[in-house]
C-alpha cells in the first residue's frame, strides 16, 4: 500500500556524518558533537532529556540554524559527498534530506490540499508566468495525495488542518511527498491518538524498508523500542551512548539521567 | 461624438481610481499574499513614469505613433522590473524593518534624482511634450479613449492576481507569506520567489507609471511624494489584503469617494478645492489606515477562503 | 583635502545636523526598547517645531525660554500616540508590519491634520536674527550653537539615566524580557511611558532646532525620517553610543559633500546608498533560534 510509493527511493541506504560540530546560545554550549555517523541502519533513534540538543543538532544537520564550528556531510547511497553545513536551508529536500517539525508548523492561511499540493509540486511550475497550471500538477499529484489523505484518515481536506494532531500529521504527510532518501522525524507522534501513531509507524518501517535512512527523536519510548535498530543517548549536548534498544534501555547512565528506575 | 454631458474632472477622477486599484493589485501579490511590505510603490511608478517621459520627449524616434508610445511603455516596463529585481535582491532577505528601509529608500532616491537630474526631468519646473498615441478628437475624447485602454490593463491584471491564487505559484506565495522557513524546508527558494515577485509588479508598476504620464501629458516631481504609495496601501488594506478583489473595493471607497464623488458632486465651497480638501484627503486616509487595521485588520472583505477555493477547483 | 575642508565639514555639520543626531537618538530609544519603528516620530519632530512656534509667536516668548515647554508637549504627544493607539494595537496582537503600517497612517494623519490646527501655509519663528559665533574659522549662529550643546548635553543625560538610574534599569530589564521584568515588579505601563515621553522630548527638541534653524512646514519631520531611520538602524546594534557615533559621522559627511556637490540632495543620495549597503553587507537579523 503506502509501500508501492516509498518505492521510488534509492535502493541503497544514504548516512549523514557530524563531525566536530559546535553550537552555543548566548555562550552556553548546546550541541557538542565530536564524530557520528547517522543512517548505517534503517531506523536509527535518538532520545535524551530535554535540554540535551537533540532538536538543535536535528536544526543543524538541516542547516536552518547555522553551526559556530564542524562539518555536516550527506553521504548519499550512490556515493560521495554532499557538504550539507554549506548549503542553504531549502537545498536540503533536493537531496532527499527532509526533517518534521517537534513544534506544530504550518501555514495557517492553506487547507490541507493546498499544504500537500504544495509539498509535491515541482518548482518549475511555480513561476510566475505559470498562472495556468494548477490542473496539470493536481493530475500528477492527486493519486499520491489521496492514498496518504485516506490512509491517515483526514475528513476533509478542502479544509485547514485544525487540531494540534492533525497539523503534526499533516507535518509529517508533506515531509514523505517530497520523497526523502533521508529523513528525520522531531517527535512525529507527539499529541496522536493511539492508532495514528500505529500508522505513522507502519509508514517509517515500509519507508525505511525502502531503502531511506530514518532518524527520530521521540520521548515516547515504547516507539523507540519498537522502531528502531540502534539508540543513540543526547545529554548536555553530546551523544555518550550508542547501541541496540535493549543495552541502552538497561544502561546505568541512561537510566540514571533520562529514564529513571522505573522505566527498566 | 457629443461629450459635454461629461464633466472633465469625473474623466481624471475615474483614471485615479482605475491606476490606483492597478498599482492596489500588484501591491496585493507582495504585501497581502508574499507579507513583503513593499513602501516604495511610488518609487516604481515614478520611474517608469519618467523613463517613459524621457524616452518620448527627448529622444528622436524613427517612427511614429502608436510605436513611439509602445517602445517607450516597454523600455518604462523594464527599467522598472530591473529596479525592481535590484530592490528585490537587496531586501529579499531582510527582516520587515529593512524592507522598510529599502523600499522607502529607493522611493526617495528615486524623487531625487528626478529633482537632480534636472536637464533630463525638468526637475521641479516638470517636464511637459507627452500626448496621445492618437488623435480622435477633443481632448475629452482622447481622455476617455484612455481610460478606456487603462482599464482595460487594469482588468488584465486583476484576471492575473486572480489566476495567480488558483495557481501553484500563488500557493507559494501565500506559503511565503504565511511561514518562510517552512516553505524552505520543503525545497522552496523563498529568496528567488521574493525576488521575481517584486521584479514582475514592479514592472506593472512602471507600466502604470508610464501610461499615468500620458494623461497627466505633464510630468511634476512632487508627485514623486509618498501620495502614491499611501493611496494605494490605503485601498488595498482597507477593501482587505487577502482578498483579490479586496484591491477594487477599497480603491473605490477611498480614492472613489475623494476623486470622484467628493471632488464633482458635493456641493462644497469653492475655496476648499485648492487646499483643505487634497489636506483632508491624506488625513483621511491616514486615519482610515489606523482605524482599519486597529479594528478589522483583514479590511472590509476579510480573510481568503481557500477551502472554498479548493473545493471549488479540486472537487471532495 | 585642504585643512579648511575638513574644519567646515566638522563645524557645518555637527552645527546643522545636531537635531539628527538628537532625533536618532530618541528615534533609536524608542525601536531599542519597544522593537517598533514608529513612522510618526517624524510627525513628533514636525510638531515639535511647530509648537514651539505657536509659544514663541503667541506667546511673545523668546527661543530659549520655548524650549522647555516645547519638549514638554512633544513628550506628552508621544505619550497620548501610544496609549491611544500603539498599547491598544499590542494588546490586540497586532503583527509587527501591521505595526508599521499603522505607524505610517498616524504619520500621514497627523502631517495632514496639523494643518488644519495651524494653517496651510509655512510659518516661521518669530525670533531676532541669532548672533554669529567664530568656530575654528566657521561662522555659526548662537541658535546652531545651542542645539550641538543641547545634542551633547541630552545624550550624556540620557546615557546616564539609562544606564545608572533605576528607572534606566528598568527600561533594559523590561527591554530584555517582558514577562521577568513584570515578575520582578517592575510596571511596564509606567516604564513604557516613560520611554515615550523621553522619546518625544527628544524628537520635539530637534523638531524646534530644525524650525527655528529655517522655517516650520508640515514635512519638516518626513523630510529627515529616512536618515533618522538608517542612522538608528545602523548605529542601535552598538547601542546609545553607536547612534551618537554613526549621527555625528553621517552629518559631518552631510556637510562634506554638500560643500563639495554644492548640492545636499546629492548628498543625501550617496548616503542613502550606503546605509543600504551597510544594511545589506551586514546581513539579515533573522535570529539564530530557527523554528524548523
Amino acid at each position: 500500500m503506502v509501500a508501492e510509493l516509498v518505492d521510488a527511493v534509492a535502493p541503497t541506504r544514504p548516512r549523514i556524518r557530524v563531525q566536530g560540530v559546535v553550537k552555543s546560545f548566548s555562550g552556553r554550549v548546546v550541541v557538542d558533537v565530536d564524530d557520528i555517523v547517522l543512517g548505517e541502519q534503517p531506523i536509527e533513534g535518538l532520545i535524551g532529556p530535554n535540554g540535551a540538543g537533540k532538536t538543535t543538532l536535528m536544526r543543524m544537520i538541516m542547516h536552518s540554524t547555522p553551526l559556530d564550528r564542524g562539518r555536516i556531510s550527506l553521504l548519499p547511497a550512490g556515493g560521495g559527498e554532499v557538504v550539507l553545513s554549506g548549503l542553504p536551508a531549502h537545498r536540503m529536500a533536493r537531496h532527499g534530506v527532509v526533517k518534521s517539525n517537534q513544534v506544530i508548523m504550518d501555514f495557517d492561511k492553506l487547507t490541507i490540499w493546498d499544504s500537500l499540493l504544495l509539498a509535491a509540486a515541482e518548482t518549475r511550475y511555480e513561476q510566475p508566468h505559470r498562472i495556468f497550471s494548477e490542473r496539470t500538477v493536481f493530475a500528477k499529484h492527486e493519486d499520491e495525495i489521496r492514498t496518504y489523505l485516506d490512509y491517515f484518515g483526514f475528513a476533509d481536506p478542502t479544509g485547514f488542518a485544525l487540531s494540534a494532531g492533525e497539523k503534526k500529521l499533516l507535518d509529517i504527510v508533506r515531509c514523505l511527498l517530497l520523497r526523502p532518501t533521508f529523513l528525520l522525524l522531531d517527535e512525529p507522534t507527539a499529541g496522536l491518538p493511539a492508532e495514528l501513531t500505529e500508522k505513522v509507524m507502519t509508514v517509517i518501517r515500509d519507508l525505511a524498508a525502502a531503502g531511506t535512512s530514518v532518524v527520530i527523536v521521540e520521548h515516547d519510548l515504547n516507539v523507540i523500542w519498537s522502531l528502531c535498530d540502534v539508540v543513540h543517548f543526547m545529554a548536555e549536548g553530546s551523544v555518550i551512548l550508542n547501541g541496540d534498544p535493549q543495552s541502552i534501555r538497561a544502561n546505568r547512565t541512561v537510566v540514571e539521567k533520562y529514564l529513571g528506575e522505573g522505566h527498566v | 461624438m457629443n461629450l459635454d454631458w461629461l464633466d472633465a474632472f469625473l474623466i481624471t477622477g475615474l483614471f485615479q481610481v482605475v491606476m490606483v486599484t492597478g498599482l492596489a493589485l500588484l501591491l496585493h501579490l507582495q504585501l497581502g499574499l508574499a507579507r513583503i511590505a513593499n513602501f516604495g510603490v511610488v518609487g516604481f511608478w515614478g520611474l517608469g513614469m519618467y523613463v517613459f517621459g524621457v524616452l518620448y520627449v527627448q529622444v528622436d524616434w524613427p517612427f511614429g505613433e502608436p510605436f513611439q508610445f509602445l517602445v517607450c511603455a516597454a523600455a518604462a516596463a523594464l527599467v522598472a522590473g530591473v529596479a525592481g529585481l535590484l530592490v528585490g535582491w537587496l531586501i529579499a532577505d531582510l527582516d520587515t524593518d529593512g524592507v522598510l528601509v529599502g523600499t522607502l529608500g529607493f522611493a526617495t532616491a528615486v524623487q531625487i534624482l528626478a529633482i537632480t537630474q534636472d536637464d533630463l526631468t525638468g526637475g521641479a519646473r516638470g517636464m511637459g511634450g507627452l500626448g496621445f498615441p492618437y488623435d480622435i478628437g477633443k481632448v475629452k475624447e482622447n481622455e476617455l479613449l484612455w481610460l478606456m485602454i487603462m482599464t482595460v490593463v487594469v482588468v488584465a491584471i486583476f484576471f492575473y492576481a486572480w489566476r495567480v491564487h488558483r495557481s501553484p505559484y500563488g500557493r507559494l506565495l501565500v506559503a511565503v507569506g504565511g511561514n518562510e522557513a517552512l516553505a524552505r524546508s520543503l525545497g522552496k527558494s523563498t529568496f528567488r520567489t521574493k525576488l521575481w515577485l517584486f521584479a514582475v509588479g514592479s514592472a506593472g508598476m512602471g507600466l502604470i507609471g508610464a501610461m499615468n504620464g500620458v494623461m497627466a501629458r505633464y510630468l511634476d516631481v512632487g508627485s514623486l511624494g509618498v501620495g502614491v504609495t499611501l493611496a494605494a496601501m490605503v485601498g488595498l488594506i482597507l477593501g482587505g489584503t487577502a482578498r483579490v478583489w479586496g484591491a477594487v473595493v477599497g480603491v473605490i471607497l477611498t480614492v472613489g469617494l475623494f476623486d470622484i464623488v467628493v471632488q464633482s458632486y458635493l456641493p462644497l465651497p469653492e475655496e476648499w478645492y485648492s487646499q483643505a480638501l487634497p489636506v483632508l484627503r491624506e488625513a483621511a486616509f491616514g486615519l482610515t489606515l489606523m482605524l482599519v487595521l486597529l479594528f478589522r485588520p483583514l479590511g472590509l472583505l476579510g480573510d481568503m477562503r481557500r477551502d472554498k477555493l479548493m473545493g471549488k477547483i479540486h472537487g471532495r | 583635502m585642504d585643512l579648511d575642508f575638513i574644519t567646515q565639514s566638522l563645524v557645518i555639520g555637527l552645527t546643522e545636523n545636531a537635531p539628527l543626531v538628537l532625533a536618532a537618538i530618541g528615534f533609536a530609544l524608542l525601536y531599542k526598547l519597544t522593537g517598533l519603528i514608529n513612522v510618526a516620530y517624524s510627525e513628533t519632530i514636525t510638531l515639535g517645531a511647530y509648537f514651539g512656534m505657536w509659544l514663541n509667536t503667541t506667546y511673545g516668548l523668546d527661543f530659549y525660554t520655548v524650549l522647555i515647554p516645547t519638549g514638554l508637549l512633544a513628550g506628552l504627544l508621544s505619550v497620548a500616540t501610544y496609549l491611544a493607539i500603539f498599547r491598544p494595537a499590542k494588546r490586540r496582537n497586532v503583527g509587527g508590519l501591521e505595526m508599521i503600517i499603522i505607524s505610517f497612517g498616524l504619520s500621514i494623519f497627523l502631517r495632514h491634520g496639523l494643518q488644519f490646527v495651524f494653517g496651510y501655509p509655512v510659518r516661521f519663528y518669530d525670533v531676532p536674527p541669532p548672533d554669529t559665533i567664530m568656530v575654528l574659522g566657521v561662522g555659526v549662529t548662537s541658535f546652531r550653537l545651542l542645539a550641538v550643546v543641547s545634542v551633547a548635553v541630552l545624550s550624556v543625560l540620557l546615557w546616564v539615566f539609562i544606564q545608572r538610574s533605576r528607572y534606566g534599569l528598568q527600561i533594559r530589564a523590561l527591554a530584555n524580557d517582558e514577562n521577568l521584568a513584570k515578575v520582578s515588579g517592575i510596571r511596564p505601563l509606567v516604564v513604557t511611558t516613560l520611554i515615550w515621553f523621553i522619546a518625544g522630548v527628544a524628537g520635539g527638541l530637534a523638531g524646534a532646532f530644525y524650525g527655528v534653524g529655517a522655517n516650520v512646514s508640515p514635512l519638516l519631520g518626513w523630510r529627515q525620517f529616512l536618515l533618522i531611520l538608517m542612522v538608528a538602524l545602523v548605529g542601535g546594534s552598538w547601542g546609545l553610543g553607536g547612534v551618537i557615533l554613526v549621527g555625528v559621522g553621517t552629518s559631518v559627511a552631510l556637510a562634506a559633500m554638500a560643500l563639495q556637490f554644492d548640492q545636499t540632495l546629492y548628498a543625501q543620495l550617496v548616503l542613502i546608498v550606503a546605509f543600504i549597503v551597510v544594511l545589506k553587507v551586514r546581513g539579515t537579523r533573522l535570529t539564530e533560534t530557527a523554528k524548523v
